[in-house]
């Protein structure tokens, strides 16, 4: 019988060099390390571009000083905040060890995409916020997606990557729609069991909101191409231009051998808010001015695609993705980059670390205000808009304060560039292929939450198109298991063939 | 045959009965019986922003983690859609069905939202909007002044949006009900309706519990309704209809002696089913041939403040002098 | 790879290729479009697949030199490749027996006019159509046209070829002379607004194809996105056909101007 996780990890945790480890530093001196800082390049100087990276990555010496602070605990907590249980125990502490490539290793065990998600999960939300010394000393918790930062660099960098062992061969052929990190970890997973897998994009870039979402400066796409190409060596195959449903339908991908589908097309489809004026030259989605300037590398000169630059550039929205379009139109050369939140700051759901870098690089917060209205002015394009200051209210049924309106309070601001960045929703064009398909009242695919297999046996789903805008990692999390279950499926199928 | 004719909500209606916005007006059968059974007008059932929040919480409450934050942030905006597309479907689907102008109902709390709501209405095709200012005045934060500015702000922002006729339907928890009845007809509005109705808490002492009312109205509340017609129709420019207790053909005559150009009426329908409406215009036809009356112009507002022998009447509060007759 | 095997000029700034697309070739239907890019700095354009050959596997299309990116395409030669093209793209058009049809295109529009009248004729639809050109040279497909139409009229407007005058004058007189059941007009967005209030007029069913900016194609930035009947639709994927009497024409004209100060400086920065 094979172990479970919790097993795996306690049977790794009483292994013989953590012991050691643990003994080698008596716990009072590792509580006694300050949280270390990450080097950033300062505000000034990286708001000139939109290629510098923010975070600058932590040194050898750093990693392992901050490794040492982890005590190894009996019974991790910060497990529990992971969402694909990544044994973060021990590749912190293989990185203490100087063991740095084991820790790329582990980190591999659970997760396809480690130097993606060490950028840019929410750890204040997930693994750091369970950490003991957040939990039970109220100091600063380990710094745990640096470190996981630190390691997948480390690896990618000393040119030893390691190429995961792939089964043999099995002759059955899988696709995954959609080429973002949900279809990116299933393919990397079936892969490795022997599947023939393709992957089929629509855009002309493989990588989806990790290409044309997330900003440089957050993400090189310099890192997700070193990703795309250890899949590509361990023999996934992937298609460009190919709209599914569009270019070839479902039935022309089962008769060329394809017998399982993993949807992973993700929330491309802009919310917007529908208020007057919205549709005025000047007021764009997030995805139409994320994609603009990330996919098209609009803002260089020597590309042939536009984006509309604005002096005073206001972003609508809380999230990360109002935090990537304003500090985008910071870096191309806005005057004034706000933020419209209608909730205070403390409640907005970015990435503490997007918010405190925007902060730094001069971006204007306006909370408590929501639009109203766009103005434009004589030939059409957008001038004002108009703002209702808001107060905080009761809590709703999420346990925030609902934003309520102050009687008479409006206000309006001058622009010339409005970006709506309050969420995605699943795009529609696969499901719409599919007829059987059970699809939620918010269009998001119904799965089994444990299997992500869909109402269609041969279709399994997972990422934004079953959550609606989720994080990267959630979206990993449903593609390496939607690849466990199809696998387990098509193991059956296959044997009751033979059988 | 006397003509009926009159003008409310911006528009020519046929007769001065109005079948007031509620349950009744919520289907578009419903709405195809009452303009077939020759209603002046038809207002459909409210659309509320309350629908919104509590759909939110509701989903809110399913999906809440820190994974979901940034997808719920402004997910009130999707179900507001929804929730606008759905009363949009309505509007589109009652009008197809009638005969009569289809009046859409909007419910708010703030003026950014009355202007979204109201803007998508009249996209949607309704010949005119009825906001809905039902604001309780319970807060103990919120004094005289604010309720005032709430409802000059809404009716702004909302005769500022939109082109079709503007109407206001408000309650009688004023302390300067002629001073803002006079604000909201200098700002434009189609007509104002007096009076909306909360739904009213009663105690059951058995079970001591709180309890609702019966929800329907009962005859004597048009009195209050009544006096204020009296006391205002004459005095500001703008249509007012009379609501709230309007059960049969004898109340909607007094009203419109009293100076109301229409009236609005629900409850009278749910006791007596939707063709009593028939036997409301006979009534009022009947009077008017009885006392030689060709138009409703004949004899509407003949009995309004500026016109009545005794205008004190309409002004006493205290009728203590009416009970001092009897020491 | 999406080799050119066949290029054509038809006017002074109109060429028509015939491009390797196997798969696109065989899925797509009249009114679907692609999307395609020059180069690795390439903007994504939208354009209409004017035809398409199964056996060979091709499609063709045909393209106005307006800008950097249809410049780029129009300098290719047979032999190149295409860097990037997806398809097919947007809903297809509503084809059905509607009895007399009155078909108008305007300069370019003619091209993707052109499967559509075909598909119409071999639905056993009585096809008018009506061919608008500023003039002689800028008139394409007549030929082709004449094939599938029972009758065809040409309007240029200095009268240089057919007959002087817009595409409105010439769908009138046939709408005045016989009852026509159902109208598609396609050309420049105000030819199109036009076209729309004519046959309003005469409460004839009419749908347009819009050319609004787009990016991606797919539905996901909502560049393309217009007012249909009070709600708003994506051309790419609600379209790129509508009821040409429920569009709000002023807004889509506005739009289009949205990156004219920008594409303006960028032409005549390549000069």
């Amino acid at each position: 019988m094979e172990m479970t996780a919790q097993e795996k990890q306690q049977q790794e945790r009483n292994k013989e060099w953590r012991d050691e480890l643990r003994k080698s530093v008596p716990n009072k001196d590792r509580v006694s390390i300050e949280r270390v800082k990450m080097t950033e390049v300062a505000p000034e100087e990286r708001i000139k571009s939109q290629n510098i990276e923010v975070n600058c990555g932590l040194t050898p010496e750093q990693a392992q000083r901050e490794a040492s602070r982890c005590l190894d605990c009996a019974n991790p907590t910060c497990i529990e905040g992971c969402p694909v249980s990544i044994d973060i125990p021990r590749f912190v502490k293989c990185i203490e060890a100087g063991k740095f490539l084991d820790a790329a290793a582990t980190l591999k065990e659970f997760s396809a995409l480690p130097a993606v998600c060490g950028r840019v999960c929410p750890q204040e939300k997930q693994c750091e916020i369970k950490c003991f010394y957040a939990q039970k000393m109220k100091k600063d918790p380990v710094a745990i997606g640096y470190l996981e930062r630190f390691a997948a660099d480390y690896e990618r960098e000393s040119g030893k990557i390691q190429i995961p062992e792939v089964a043999s061969k099995n002759g059955i052929k899988v696709a995954a729609i959609g080429s973002g990190p949900a279809s990116l970890s299933f393919a990397g997973d079936m892969i490795k069991l022997g599947y023939e897998v393709t992957v089929f994009e629509a855009l002309h870039e493989i990588g989806g909101v990790l290409k044309y979402g997330i900003p440089e400066f957050r993400l090189p796409n310099s890192i997700v191409d070193v990703e795309l190409e250890n899949l590509k060596n361990m023999g996934v195959r992937f298609e460009k231009n190919f709209v599914v449903g569009r270019t070839a339908s479902f039935d022309d991908l089962k008769e060329l051998g394809y017998e399982c589908f993993f949807i992973g097309s993700g929330a491309g489809l802009p919310n917007f808010m529908n208020i007057p004026g919205e549709n005025l030259n000047g007021v764009m989605s997030s995805n139409e001015y994320l994609t603009r300037v990330n996919l098209m590398a609009a803002n260089q000169d020597d590309s042939d695609t536009p984006v509309l630059l604005g002096k005073r550039v206001a972003v609508v929205g809380g999230g990360n993705t109002a935090m990537d379009a304003v500090r985008t139109a910071k870096r191309l050369g806005a005057e004034k980059a706000m933020l419209i939140y209608r909730r205070s700051r403390e409640e907005m759901p970015a990435r503490v670390e997007e918010v405190k870098h925007a902060e730094e690089e001069g971006v204007e917060f306006h909370n408590l205000a929501n639009p109203i209205e766009y103005l434009a002015d004589d030939d059409g394009r957008v001038a004002k808009v108009r703002l209702q200051r808001m107060k905080l209210g009761e809590p709703d049924a999420s346990g925030r304060r609902r934003p309520v309106p102050i009687e008479g309070a409006i206000d309006e601001l001058d622009i010339d560039l409005a970006i709506v960045a309050i969420g995605v929703s699943p795009n529609p064009l696969i499901p719409a292929c599919l007829s059987g398909l059970k699809m939620t009242r918010w269009h998001t695919i119904e799965v089994n939450e444990e299997t992500m297999q869909s109402t269609i046996p041969e279709f399994f789903a997972g990422g934004d198109i079953v959550r609606g805008g989720a994080t990267v990692i959630l979206a990993m999390g449903d593609g390496r298991r939607a690849a466990a279950n199809m696998h387990k499926y098509l193991s059956e199928k296959h044997a009751e063939k033979k059988g | 045959m006397a003509d009926l004719k009159t003008r409310f909500f911006g528009l020519e209606l046929n007769n001065p009965i109005i079948v007031a916005s509620s349950g009744l007006t919520d289907k578009p059968e419903s709405v195809k019986e009452f303009s077939e059974l020759g209603a002046g007008a038809i207002v459909l059932k409210s659309v509320f922003e309350e629908e919104v929040i509590n759909e939110y919480n509701q989903i809110a409450q399913s999906k809440s983690s820190a994974h979901f934050e940034e997808f719920i942030d402004y997910f009130d905006y999707k179900i507001r859609d929804q929730v606008l597309a759905n009363y949009g479907k309505l509007i589109k689907e009652a009008k197809s069905n009638s005969q009569v102008p289809v009046i859409a109902s909007i419910n708010c709390v703030s003026a950014g939202d009355w202007l979204q709501f109201a803007s998508q209405v009249q996209d949607a095709g309704a010949d005119a909007i009825e906001l809905n200012l039902l604001v309780l005045p319970s807060d103990l934060e919120r004094n005289a002044a604010n309720n005032h500015q709430f409802y000059l702000d809404a009716v702004k922002e909302v005769l500022r949006a939109v082109k079709i006729p503007v109407s206001v339907k408000i309650s009688n928890y004023f302390s300067d009900l002629a001073c803002i009845c006079k604000e909201l007809a200098n700002e434009g509005v189609a007509g104002i309706t007096m009076f909306n109705r909360f739904s009213t808490p009663d105690i059951d002492i058995d079970k001591e519990k709180v309890v609702q009312a019966g929800a329907l109205s009962s005859p004597d509340e048009h009195l209050t309704a009544l006096r204020w017609v009296g006391l205002l129709s004459s005095r500001i420019n703008c249509p007012i209809a009379a609501s709230s207790g309007i059960h049969d053909s004898r109340q909607v005559i007094k009203m419109l002696l009293a100076g109301a150009d229409a009236v609005q009426i629900a409850s009278a329908f749910y006791k007596n089913g939707k063709p009593y409406l028939k036997e409301l215009l006979k009534g009022l036809e009947n009077w008017m041939d009885k006392k030689g009356y060709a138009s409703l112009g004949q004899f509407k507002g003949k009995l309004s403040l500026e016109k009545v022998a005794n205008p004190a009447i309409y002004e006493r509060a205290q009728f203590l002098s009416h009970f001092g007759g009897y020491s | 790879m999406n080799k050119i095997v066949e290029k054509k000029q038809l006017s002074e700034n109109v060429v028509k290729f015939v491009v390797e697309a196997p798969m696109i070739a065989k899925s797509r239907k009249p009114g679907n479009f692609v999307i395609l890019r020059i180069g690795s700095k390439g903007e994504r354009i939208p354009l209409t697949i004017v035809d398409s050959d199964i056996e060979r596997g091709t499609i063709t299309l045909i393209v106005q030199n307006v800008g950097v990116s249809s410049g780029k395409l129009c300098q290719l030669n047979e032999g190149d490749e295409i860097t990037d093209l997806v398809g097919p793209l947007g809903k297809a058009t509503h084809i059905h027996q509607a009895g007399t049809v009155l078909a108008l295109g305007g300069g370019v529009g003619i091209a993707p006019l052109y499967p559509i009248v075909e598909a119409m004729k071999k639905a056993g639809n009585r096809v008018i159509t009506v061919l608008a050109a500023r003039n002689k040279d800028l008139l394409i497909l007549e030929e082709e046209m004449r094939q599938w139409s029972d009758e065809v009229i040409v309007m240029t407007d200095d009268g240089s070829y057919g007959r002087k005058g817009l595409v409105t004058e010439g769908a009138e007189e046939v709408i005045k002379r016989e009852k026509v059941d159902e109208c598609i007009a396609i050309g420049p967005a105000i030819m199109m607004k036009f076209c729309a209030l004519l046959t309003k007029k005469y409460d004839i069913p009419t749908q347009v194809s819009l050319n609004t900016i787009m990016v991606d194609g797919t539905g996901m930035c909502g560049a393309c996105r217009v007012t249909v009947n009070g709600e708003t639709k994506f051309t790419c994927v609600d379209g790129p056909e509508f009821n040409a009497h429920q569009i709000d024409f002023d807004e889509m004209l506005k739009r289009l101007q949205a990156y004219k100060r920008e594409e303006d400086q960028a032409r005549n920065e390549k000069k």
